[in-house]
């Protein structure tokens, strides 16, 4: 599904990602945890076409695809997804329709035809209803006054409604309290699909309790200095981030 | 200030000209108010650059075009009017400058309402329009206003009678027809809305695509005691149209008035939007403007707090594209006696293409020291942040780029409680940047 090949990316002369490489198969869950710095959110800004980044080195196939060589809106076409660490308020458009203009979108380039609006309606509800979300919310706009918590549902009912391939996620537990991250996570789990694959990007250990990685890898000073199953997740989570930069020192 | 500008020898002539077949020329009240308006004209000629109140806003390709004013209305298709009328509202349609009896349609009124064309009532509602001809109207575009005293051809008389609601809104719609290239139409409105009474009034302003010709348009406002008007003008002209409009108010005590303005068409465009407002009276001016192309659009707005206890809210909103420019100049005088006054007025522009410009000045004078003031002008860009995000849900640039432009101008759209205003606004907003499958959402 996402395969990436020695990446490396600068930002103003300075390198943030020094050679990654990854590879996810088609429904696996891949965490990348690390710390602050590590060049995790890069990665995931890397992966959906945000401007402002230098790609050195590398090259980032989708589907056997270059994706680096796609524009946004080409990369969600083609079923990437990331929900944002911060995603961004836009004032005046209501989620109703920007949803509905996202889905139509994707659909048109895979040469469906447009969702019925009351069908459309009642998918979203139904979606919501899952996440726990009132109604109202489809209605305000985008983002605009929601708590960190509510933009962290959103970018998950997003999700669930454009139903990609793969799905970053980046820092989606944080803003979460302990209820609001076991309504996401649940949110998540049940979008999880032979076909679909995730990628996780998150400081703690704490998204992972609820929803469980195939591969763990650990991200620091822009390398991906070790690689495992979900028990290093835990591993980290007892010894900290310093065992790994230590070692990767040694 | 008064500068001495001549008019040209084409307007010089169509003021001198013999006014005996003008409407109205048996009153000698009118004839005598006309002469003065015309002298006044004929020295003062159309306002210089060089005036402060229109240095951002040169009126010359108006001087240079020579437009005349016609003898009779030209045709109008019978969809271009289905288009432009609303439905549920009493009309009034003008043509040229002239009121056309068999396209205007006014349906049943409360007893001592009248909605009727000068042309047409004249007779009948002298006194009215004795009353209210040049009672209101201020000084800063006296030219284009002395021109219009000399020269309508018609226009609206509305009087709503004392503790009576109208339902129904009145359309005024004037329309310029397909024979109306280098034609200036001239018409004078007069509303009165007597002691506790509640009307809502539409001017809009249509022609021909790719017709050139001037609107000269000046309404003069009077909201007595306890009631309320809700104004609202849609400037809709041809792409290659001028339009010079004003509309001048008086708010006596306790009045509420609404004043909606919406610019959207003609090449080169200005409103005075201006009211005086009277104790504890209530005041709202609302805009929208959006300048795609070489459109120059100006608003002018003057809010003149006489007496203690108004409030106003002026809240003017503009998307500036291509090489358009817009000009937003609002003015607020609190008197010194005017103590309590509570004036907001906000504008906010939206540029949407590096080649455009806006410039908006904000005017407060005041003399009174208890009373509570706010202005904010603001002109920014398309949020870089906001238009990655939509884009990274599917939405192509463009698509995203008018999503954002729509919703900007979207909120002024949402305060239009006329259905069908509302709709035609968004019709005029979806030409400019359209939406996918918009039209299903709208409820």
């Amino acid at each position: 599904m996402l395969k990436i090949e020695d990446l490396h990316v600068s930002v103003e002369g300075k390198e943030i990602l020094k050679g990654i490489n990854l590879e996810l198969g088609k429904g696996e869950v891949h965490a990348i945890m690390g710390p602050n710095g590590s060049g995790k959110s890069t990665l995931s800004y890397i992966l959906a076409g945000r401007d402002g980044y230098n790609i050195t080195k590398g090259r980032v196939l989708f589907n056997g695809k270059d994706l680096l060589e796609m524009s946004v809106e080409e990369r969600a076409w083609a079923g990437v997804f990331l929900a944002f660490q911060y995603p961004v308020e836009v004032p005046g458009v209501s989620n109703i329709y920007f949803l509905k203009a996202a889905l139509n979108g994707i659909r048109k380039f895979n040469g469906e035809s447009e969702l019925d609006a009351m069908d459309f309606i009642s998918m979203v509800k139904d979606k919501m209803k899952a996440l726990e979300m009132d109604e109202k919310f489809l209605y305000r706009a985008v983002n605009e006054g929601f708590s960190g918590g509510e933009k962290k549902r959103n970018e998950v009912l997003q999700m669930s409604v454009l139903e990609p391939a793969l799905c970053v996620l980046d820092e989606t537990d944080s803003g979460l309290d302990i209820d609001a991250l076991q309504v996401v996570a649940e949110g998540i789990n049940r979008l999880r699909d032979p076909e679909r694959s995730f990628l996780i990007i998150t400081h703690y250990q704490r998204l992972l309790d609820y929803i469980k990685p195939d591969f763990v890898h650990v991200l620091a000073n822009g390398r991906v200095v070790k690689s495992g199953g979900p028990e290093l997740a835990l591993e980290l989570e007892e010894q900290g981030y310093a065992w790994v930069e230590d070692k990767k020192a040694s | 200030m008064s500068v001495t500008h001549l008019p040209n020898a084409h307007y010089a002539g169509l003021i001198a000209a013999d006014k005996s077949t003008l409407l109205g020329n048996d009153l000698a009240w009118l004839n005598s108010l006309r002469e003065k308006a015309s002298s006044e004209f004929a020295d003062g000629g159309f306002p210089a650059p060089r005036e402060e109140e229109w240095r951002y806003t040169n009126i010359s390709p108006i001087e240079k075009s020579q437009f005349s004013i016609a003898t009779d209305a030209g045709a109008v298709d019978a969809n271009f009017l289905q288009d432009v009328l609303f439905d549920d509202c009493h009309h009034l349609v003008f043509v040229d400058g002239f009121y056309q009896a068999d396209l205007s349609s006014v349906g049943e009124l409360p007893e001592g309402v009248v909605v009727s064309a000068i042309s047409s009532g004249l007779v009948e509602h002298e006194g009215l329009v004795k009353s209210l001809l040049d009672s209101v109207v201020s000084t800063e575009a006296l030219g284009f206003i002395n021109f219009n005293t000399a020269l309508f051809t018609d226009g609206a008389v509305i009087s709503i009678e004392e503790n009576t609601t109208v339902d129904k809104p009145i359309q005024l719609a004037f329309i310029s027809s397909k024979d109306a290239d280098l034609n200036l139409s001239n018409c004078r409105n007069m509303i009165i809305a007597k002691a506790s009474s509640k009307a809502t009034v539409i001017e809009t302003y249509h022609g021909v695509e790719g017709s050139c010709y001037l609107t000269n348009v000046v309404t003069e406002v009077v909201v007595e005691p306890n009631a309320n008007l809700s104004h609202n003008r849609l400037q809709a002209e041809s792409l290659k149209a001028y339009h010079m409009g004003g509309v001048y108010s008086r708010l006596d005590k306790n009045a509420i008035f609404s004043q909606y303005n919406y610019m959207f068409g003609a090449v080169l465009s200005r409103a005075e939007v201006h009211a005086d407002l009277g104790e504890a009276s209530d005041c709202t001016m609302d805009g929208l403007y959006i300048g795609m192309d070489h459109q120059h659009i100006d608003n002018h707005t003057r809010v003149n707090h006489a007496q203690p206890h108004a409030i106003s809210n002026e809240f003017y909103k503009g998307i500036m594209g291509d090489r358009s420019r817009g000009v937003f100049q609002g003015r607020i005088i609190v008197a010194e006696d005017a103590q309590k006054t509570d004036a907001k007025m906000s504008n906010r522009n939206l540029l949407i293409s590096n080649r455009a410009e806006v410039d908006s000045k904000p005017q407060l004078e005041i003399y009174a020291d208890d009373v509570k003031c706010a202005h904010g002008v603001t002109v920014g860009q398309l949020d870089d942040a906001a238009i990655f995000y939509l884009r990274s849900r599917g939405a192509d640039e463009e698509m995203a780029k008018n999503m954002l432009t729509f919703a900007f101008a979207n909120e002024m759209v949402e305060r239009i409680s006329f259905l069908p205003l509302r709709l035609k606004v968004l019709e005029e907003l979806l030409k400019r940047f359209p939406q996918q499958g918009m039209k299903i959402e709208w409820p």
